[in-house]
């Protein structure tokens, strides 16, 4: 047989319960507060009651009692979650939290205000570290904001100066070719000029795109649905035949519906893909463009044999300043399939890649008309 | 009749006394900027600095609505922006009724404003500390109080809450004002109500604004605390009809 059950003191559970005790009349004055409280306090009870409530609490704690929560409990009838600070018989502060309920008579008198109070020593601190930590986040994001602000700023700014002295360079060697009499040499020499001029503006445009991409409101488009695309498509292909002139490129185009899209920027797009084709491609096997439009979409793919891409690096492609690992002899920034997905982007399409030992394919989709 | 709050709470304080006046008066309540459900991004810490920026919002709602001769009610640091916009707008506020004023909370010399410096400094960092209690995403969810209809719909929405940050601006500006000057030159007719054991503005207090503000009434309220339009609406509304 085992022991019959302690019954509960109620009024042992009042005095001694877990957390503080207190009432208070409707003019604010202590009539009731448990041991628990009063021991918290390092006070008796007889001294305390009788006593406004605002002898209990810190100087702020004051106030805002009488601009705040005094209010709130009459307009609410229950206030929760109060932080409070109590003070102790000798001036230390003991940190609380309280609820509060107005608890009214019958015929809706206000009889006592009651409050619940838990010590929160840890809790409180706990929140001030929150509250710092969260300052210097918030510090630390605003600081890292404005640097890539700044910098970026910096890029497109860099890239607009530098136009002005390579048209400049372009013009110059342009003038010298037509309108000089050169030595054989002088117009080996302004043939690897023009060259270098180009490659130089290339780079530029593609750091200004990149900035244009990161600066926040992404690449504009010009969009265009009426306009044909594959005379477009058809033009870069025969640039790059005539830059490669020994790789053979093969289109397939089966464009029966409008694009809606920004010409120069597909333009751009299949031109990046085409170059890397010729770039990383088997120079001993064709290079293929399809484009097709079929079920709402519009699809262009760029196809070349060689080395496939490794697995690891396919999920680097698209990031800004990526380079093929494969060789390191090739030239450029890294930013042209960054650049490639940002057009994609911007049109509402996405870019894939597939790679095997058959064939390397980027595919392009995007929908007919913007959703 | 325009109802104005003061420090820590909105416009709810008002509700019950503004109602006994609406059949008689057109009644205007508002939040000030920052408390209640007034617009916070309308809140600029250079304009807010002190309590002209206040009184400046009282007059634009003034002009807004055309008014002249209006009775102007402010609980505690409102009674002082009310005194600030009837200087500025006489006009516009022939009447001021002042609930728990206080011109200058800080004691100078020989005036008492019942606070030390330091005290609201300890205030300032207890409303830092209590962040948490004051965040309009933290007011606390009512849940409905059957036993007190007078507030109606109101309980629909959250009191009372304030953006800690603007809370704690609102404090400083409130409590390091010193207005002492500007109450020799008030022309409207003034009413103070002064409540008893009032922590916030203690009775020397209403008496000296009473004192400094010629041909002033003075009421003191059997009301105990500061916020008799709250504990003691029928008292506060019954003052008021007799002065207007």
């Amino acid at each position: 047989m085992s022991e019959p059950a302690p019954s509960e003191d109620l009024d042992d559970l009042y005095e001694n319960a877990p957390c503080g005790y207190l009432s208070l009349a409707p003019d604010g004055r202590i009539v009731k507060i448990n041991r628990t409280l009063t021991g918290w306090l390092g006070t008796a009870a007889d001294s305390l009651l009788g006593q406004p409530i605002h002898i209990l609490l810190s100087f702020g704690g004051r106030i805002a009692w009488e601009t705040h929560l005094a209010p709130l409990l009459r307009l609410q009838g229950t206030v929760q979650e109060l932080a409070l600070d109590l003070l102790h018989a000798d001036g230390s502060r003991i940190p609380v939290i309280a609820n509060a309920a107005e608890r009214r008579g019958a015929d809706g008198g206000h009889l006592f205000t009651r409050l619940t109070l838990f010590r929160a020593v840890d809790r409180r601190a706990y929140e001030r570290a929150l509250v710092e930590a969260r300052d210097k986040a918030e510090a630390l994001a605003k600081g890292q904001h404005e640097t890539s602000v700044l910098r970026e700023q910096f890029i497109a700014v860099l890239g607009h100066d530098l136009r002005n002295p390579i048209a400049a360079l372009a013009a110059g060697v342009r003038m010298l070719n037509e309108r000089e009499t050169l030595s054989a040499r002088g117009q080996l020499i302004a043939r690897e000029m023009d060259a270098a001029i180009g490659r130089a503006s290339a780079l530029i445009e593609d750091v200004l795109d990149f900035a244009r991409g990161r600066l926040g409101d992404g690449l504009g488009l010009a969009r265009d649905s009426k306009a044909p695309l594959g005379p477009v498509l058809e033009q870069v292909v025969d640039e790059m035949r005539a830059i490669a002139p020994g790789r053979e490129i093969l289109t397939r185009l089966s464009l029966d519906r409008p694009v809606d899209c920004d010409r120069a920027r597909i333009a751009q797009l299949a031109s990046n893909l085409l170059g890397n084709a010729v770039t990383y491609g088997d120079p001993d096997r064709p290079i293929l463009v399809e484009a097709a439009t079929e079920a709402g979409s519009f699809i262009l793919s760029v196809i070349n044999g060689g080395v496939p891409i490794p697995p690891a690096a396919r999920a680097h492609l698209f990031q800004p300043f990526f380079r093929g690992a494969v060789r390191q002899s090739q030239q450029g920034l890294g930013l042209g399939l960054f650049i490639v997905s940002e057009i994609a982007r911007a049109h509402g399409g996405t870019m894939e890649v597939a790679s095997t030992d058959e064939q390397t394919r980027f595919t392009f989709t995007m929908p007919l008309a913007p959703a | 009749m325009i109802f104005s709050h003061g420090f820590g709470c909105d416009q709810n304080m008002w509700t019950i006394v503004a109602r006994a006046f609406e059949r008689d008066f057109r009644v205007i309540l508002f939040d000030h900027v920052g408390a209640g459900r007034s617009d916070l991004t309308a809140y600029d810490p250079q304009k807010y600095a002190s309590l002209d920026g206040y009184a400046d919002d009282v007059i634009e709602i003034g002009r807004a609505l055309g008014l002249r001769d209006a009775v102007f009610v402010g609980h505690s640091v409102s009674a002082m922006i009310g005194a600030l916009a009837s200087l500025r707008a006489p006009d516009m506020i022939s009447h001021l009724v002042m609930v728990g004023p206080s011109p200058c909370y800080v004691d100078e010399g020989g005036y008492v404003g019942g606070f030390s410096r330091a005290q609201v400094d300890e205030l300032l960092e207890f409303l830092a500390d209590n962040h948490l209690g004051w965040s309009a995403a933290m007011a606390p969810a009512i849940m409905g109080n059957p036993d007190r209809p007078e507030l109606g719909a109101a309980l629909a929405n959250s009191f009372c809450a304030t953006d800690p940050e603007i809370a704690r601006q609102f404090a400083r500006a409130t409590f390091f004002s010193d207005n002492r000057a500007d109450l020799p030159r008030i022309r409207a007719r003034t009413l103070v109500l002064q409540c008893r054991e009032d922590i916030i503005a203690p009775e020397c207090v209403g008496e000296y604004v009473h004192a400094q503000i010629k041909g002033s009434d003075y009421v003191l309220l059997d009301a105990t605390g500061h916020c008799p339009n709250l504990s003691a609406p029928e008292e506060v509304t019954a003052a008021i009809r007799a002065f207007v």
